[in-house]
């Protein structure tokens, strides 16, 4: 066993690092030589588009995966990690880009499982010391600045919070080298603001961050340093001053000609279009602590791209559900074209032209365990094309299979391998894919570009804007304002499961939105357009 | 989930990758076996036996000679029915332990049909049997996949139970209204001889109830890789969410293998009452279906590997018979052996770090 090196020792030059690391998976060539170095209390950005090797570094330097060469540098001395317990005492923590909390225990259950304090009550016996627990919570919860109810089940806590119980566990352990993998994605933006001044004071009190993101704005606003990953090697490392983010644009894309600058999209006028979806006095119950809906009505026509904001929680996903027939509505109607869908299985839906993005990929958009081929082939398995008799044609499943994820320019090893080995923007890509494949006439797309990189983003946007020209619409609910101002013809405002205003998008600015999404709703007169 | 491997086999894609998982599949069917057998080993070594010496002996009188070997297959024979049904619920995610129920009923179905329809309608008299046996069988099983898909009632009690109730009905008919008036206690009249299987290599009671189990198999290795219901079962089997949102219908695919499994458990009933023991009596099922669970845990579900792991049970079941009457070996070491790869074949042998070290968890 290593030595165990002692933490914080500002006199070291690198805390942690990577020393020409390389991690191959089969083809794939995840890591290929990388090395970049954190001093202590310093913020290290690592930023690369989706499958540049970002996760697998981060894996490699918790000790959760081993390199194929190269080795992890520990204050300035390479280091074998054998697993992340290891990494643990050697101050060494993360936070997945998938939490890793145990949904059912309380948020105080989750923050000290592993390593409950203990008080003895009679010679061996021992029992967890729940009052000491809450003590520590308390005294973490106020070195961090935030506020926790520590009682709370976890699954019924907003993500934000759990984000700090998982930050807070690993303070308590003594951690001083946080490595948090992707962790704004699945924030609002005021919680992002919250999350970045709590990084940064940690930062202060001498802690040293990894942070990885595909939003550079948010780079420029935490980080000290960052290093840019392409295809799988550290292309460019540099101090935050010395890099804009238009040099970190190209950095990130090589000699990729791409254009990711988002062109707002103009407002469709087509004349007389055509309604496709109406919805008339929504409502739904609460169902499992969900927002419950309130008499929401909605046209959507030909064309069209309609947003749902509001800040989240308010009702918006629940809405999203209803509109793919995923969630049973108490009462109001839902039609597309005419005909009444209210009441029907959420297959009624898709067979009628109702496709559906899931703001939860990892458990609703995806079946981890299965392949990437019965992924982007889930739901097409009776489609003609796909049968030969009473059987399926699995050449042509195979051959479609390939087809739909070339299309969206998704990349993978193999069409057997899990559909988890694929980099989190590609999994959106393959998620797109498949909806996309049964040409539905209505998409339901809730937060479709978490985790997702630049070009991915520009892809993912370019699919929307293609579906309208092609006749059909677009119900796009999104935390990012300005994807919604950029694509929408008109946003509409949830609060509190109300519609509580609408907006055009000649009129659409993150203020007239942000206003709405704030307002309670109540005596508040819902601006017809 | 082995499943994917085999099933899905994509052309030219990923050799090398289809080859490692071919391997990680033999491993996870290999190694569960060898701990079983060293679990065997250190018992008969505590009770003074040589184990390589007992084993060698189990060996040669399950496969040494063509009678043997027959014997062997005649007992894995109702194991391949009560396997492919177990499997098939459970890659759907429905543990379904009430096959050994669905067996005995559908056995009692066709060991009463096979005496009770007249001699005169001739050979017809085996498909009309085995036809009572299954519809018997897939009802029995359809009340806790309706229970299950309606009303969330978890599926492991209710088939737990039905299978004591099975018992009970079994027990009830034969000891009353279906009670021989010749043979003797707890049994019916030995079935007609046109309802009898035909044997496939006298004198072994080796009969074409086999080949009806292999071709079980065969249809559930297509029916779970080859046709969209079977695809569909997989992916409820993942992943319910996710298989909702993709338009899958989940309380219809619970009901659905569960009646199918109901039907492959009454036609293993009907060919061990028509091909067997030509009678229904007490004690029919020899725990066939927790067996057929063992086989189907350790093949996960994959039809190749319940074609093996019947033979296994199968050869354990009669060599252990047999090495009873000449040595002092008491057969319940097949019972350890047996219980052992239960426990084994569903340890995630992929979480023991001995030889995957340095993958991902
Ligand atoms: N377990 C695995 N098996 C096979 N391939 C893998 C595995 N893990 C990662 N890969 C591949 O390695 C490459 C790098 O993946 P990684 O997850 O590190 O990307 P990333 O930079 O984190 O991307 P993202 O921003 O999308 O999260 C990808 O091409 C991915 O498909
Ligand atoms: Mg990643």
């Amino acid at each position: 066993m290593s030595p165990e090196h002692p933490r914080t020792d500002r006199s070291v030059s690198t805390r942690i690092g990577a020393r020409d690391i390389s991690r191959n998976y089969g083809l794939v060539q995840a890591n290929n030589g990388v090395s970049f170095n954190v001093t202590p209390g310093q913020i290290h950005a690592v930023v690369g588009e989706n499958g540049a090797g970002k996760s697998t570094l981060m894996r490699i330097l918790q000790g959760l995966e081993k390199p194929d060469s190269g080795t992890v540098i520990l204050n300035d001395d390479p280091v074998q990690l054998r697993d992340p317990q290891q990494a643990i005492r050697l101050g060494i923590g993360m936070v997945h880009q998938e939490f890793m909390l145990a949904p059912e225990l309380t948020l105080l259950e989750n923050l000290v499982l592993g390593d409950e304090p203990m008080r003895t009550i009679a010679g061996p016996i021992a029992i967890v010391d729940w009052k000491k627990a809450l003590t520590e919570a308390r005294a973490l919860e106020k070195r961090a600045g935030v506020a926790i109810d520590w009682d709370r089940p976890t699954a019924t806590a907003p993500v934000h919070i759990q984000q700090y119980v998982e930050i807070l566990r690993l303070l308590r352990r003594g951690n001083d080298v946080l490595i948090l993998d992707e962790p704004t994605a699945v924030l609002a933006p005021q919680q992002v603001s919250k999350l970045i001044a709590l990084l940064k004071q940690l930062r202060d009190q001498g802690a040293s961050i990894i942070f990885i993101s595909h939003k550079l704005h948010e780079v420029v606003a935490l980080a000290d340093h960052v290093t840019i990953m392409r295809r799988g090697k550290a292309v460019a490392s540099a101090s935050v001053d010395e890099l804009d983010i238009a040099a970190m644009t190209r950095h990130i894309m090589g000699d990729a000609p791409a254009d990711p600058s988002e062109q707002a999209r103009a407002a469709v006028v087509l004349p007389d279009a055509r309604r496709i979806l109406r919805v008339e006095g929504l409502c739904a119950v609460t169902l499992d602590r969900s927002q419950a809906l309130d008499n929401i009505s909605m046209d959507v026509f030909q064309g069209e791209i309609v947003g749902i904001a509001g800040v989240a929680g308010n009702g918006q996903e629940e809405l999203m559900e209803c509109l793919a027939g995923l969630r049973p509505m108490s009462s109001g109607s839902i039609s597309l074209n005419g005909a009444e869908l209210a009441g029907k299985e959420n297959m009624d839906f898709r067979r009628a032209g109702i496709g559906y993005v899931s703001p939860d990929r990892a458990h609703e958009g995806l079946a981890r365990l299965a392949s990437i081929a019965d992924n982007v082939m889930a739901g097409s398995q009776h489609a003609p094309a796909f049968l030969k008799g009473p059987f399926r044609n699995l050449p042509a499943v195979g051959r479609a299979a390939r087809q739909r994820l070339a299309d969206l320019d998704v990349r993978y090893g193999a069409l057997s391998d899990p559909v988890s080995s694929l980099s989190g923007g590609n999994q959106q890509k393959l998620v797109f894919a498949r909806e996309r494949a049964s040409k539905p006439q209505v998409l339901i797309v809730s937060q479709p570009t978490r985790g997702v990189d630049l070009n991915g983003i520009a892809a993912i946007h370019a699919i929307l804007k293609r579906h309208c020209e092609g006749g059909g619409c677009v119900v796009l609910a999104s935390e990012e304002l300005d994807e919604l101002i950029a694509l929408c013809d008109r946003i509409l405002v949830l609060s509190e499961g109300r519609m509580v205003g609408a907006v055009r998008n000649e009129d659409a600015t993150p203020e007239t939105i942000g206003k709405l999404m704030l307002a309670s709703g109540d005596g508040l007169e819902i601006a017809h357009v | 989930m082995s499943d994917n491997a085999h099933t899905d086999a994509m052309p030219a894609d990923g050799l090398a990758a289809m080859v490692r998982r071919g391997l990680d599949d033999s491993l996870r069917f290999v190694v569960p076996i060898a701990i079983a057998f060293a679990v065997g080993a250190v018992l008969l070594l505590a009770i003074g036996e040589n184990p390589l010496e007992t084993y060698g002996l189990m060996f040669s009188e399950a496969f040494s000679s063509q009678r043997r070997f027959a014997a062997t297959l005649s007992a894995a024979t109702p194991l391949l029915f009560t396997a492919v049904a177990t499997a098939i619920c459970f890659r759907t995610g429905v543990f379904n332990v009430g096959v050994d129920g669905a067996f005995i009923l559908g056995g009692l179905a066709a060991a009463t049909f096979g005496v009770m329809l007249p001699m005169s309608i001739g050979w017809w008299i085996i498909p009309l049997s085995i036809l009572a046996a299954m519809l018997v069988a897939a009802f029995w099983l359809w009340i806790p996949g309706v229970l299950l898909a309606r009303l969330d009632v978890d599926e492991v009690v209710s088939t737990l139970m039905l299978n004591f109730v099975a018992l009970g009905i079994a027990g009830f008919l034969v000891n009353g209204v279906l009670l021989s008036e010749t043979s003797g206690n707890n049994t019916t009249e030995t079935i007609h001889s046109t309802a009898e299987l035909s044997r496939l290599l006298p004198p072994s009671t080796l009969h074409s109830g086999f080949l009806l189990g292999l071709a079980c198999v065969f249809a559930y290795a297509l029916w779970s890789s080859w046709t969209p219901a079977g695809f569909e079962a997989k992916l409820v089997g993942l992943n319910k969410r996710f298989a909702r949102a993709v338009g899958i219908s989940i309380p219809s695919t619970i009901i659905v293998v569960m009646v199918i499994s109901g039907l492959v458990a009454g036609l293993g009933g009907a060919s061990h009452a028509l091909g067997q023991v030509h009678k229904f009596s007490d004690g029919f099922s020899a725990g066939y279906g927790f067996t057929g669970m063992a086989v189907a845990l350790l093949a996960r579900n994959s039809a190749l590997g319940i074609v093996f792991g019947a033979i296994l049970f199968g050869a354990l079941a009669s060599a252990g018979t047999t090495i009873q009457l000449f040595s002092d070996i008491p057969l319940d070491i097949v019972n350890v052996i047996e219980g052992t790869v239960m426990i084994f074949a569903v340890v995630e042998l992929g979480k023991l770090t001995l030889w995957r070290k340095g993958k991902r968890p």
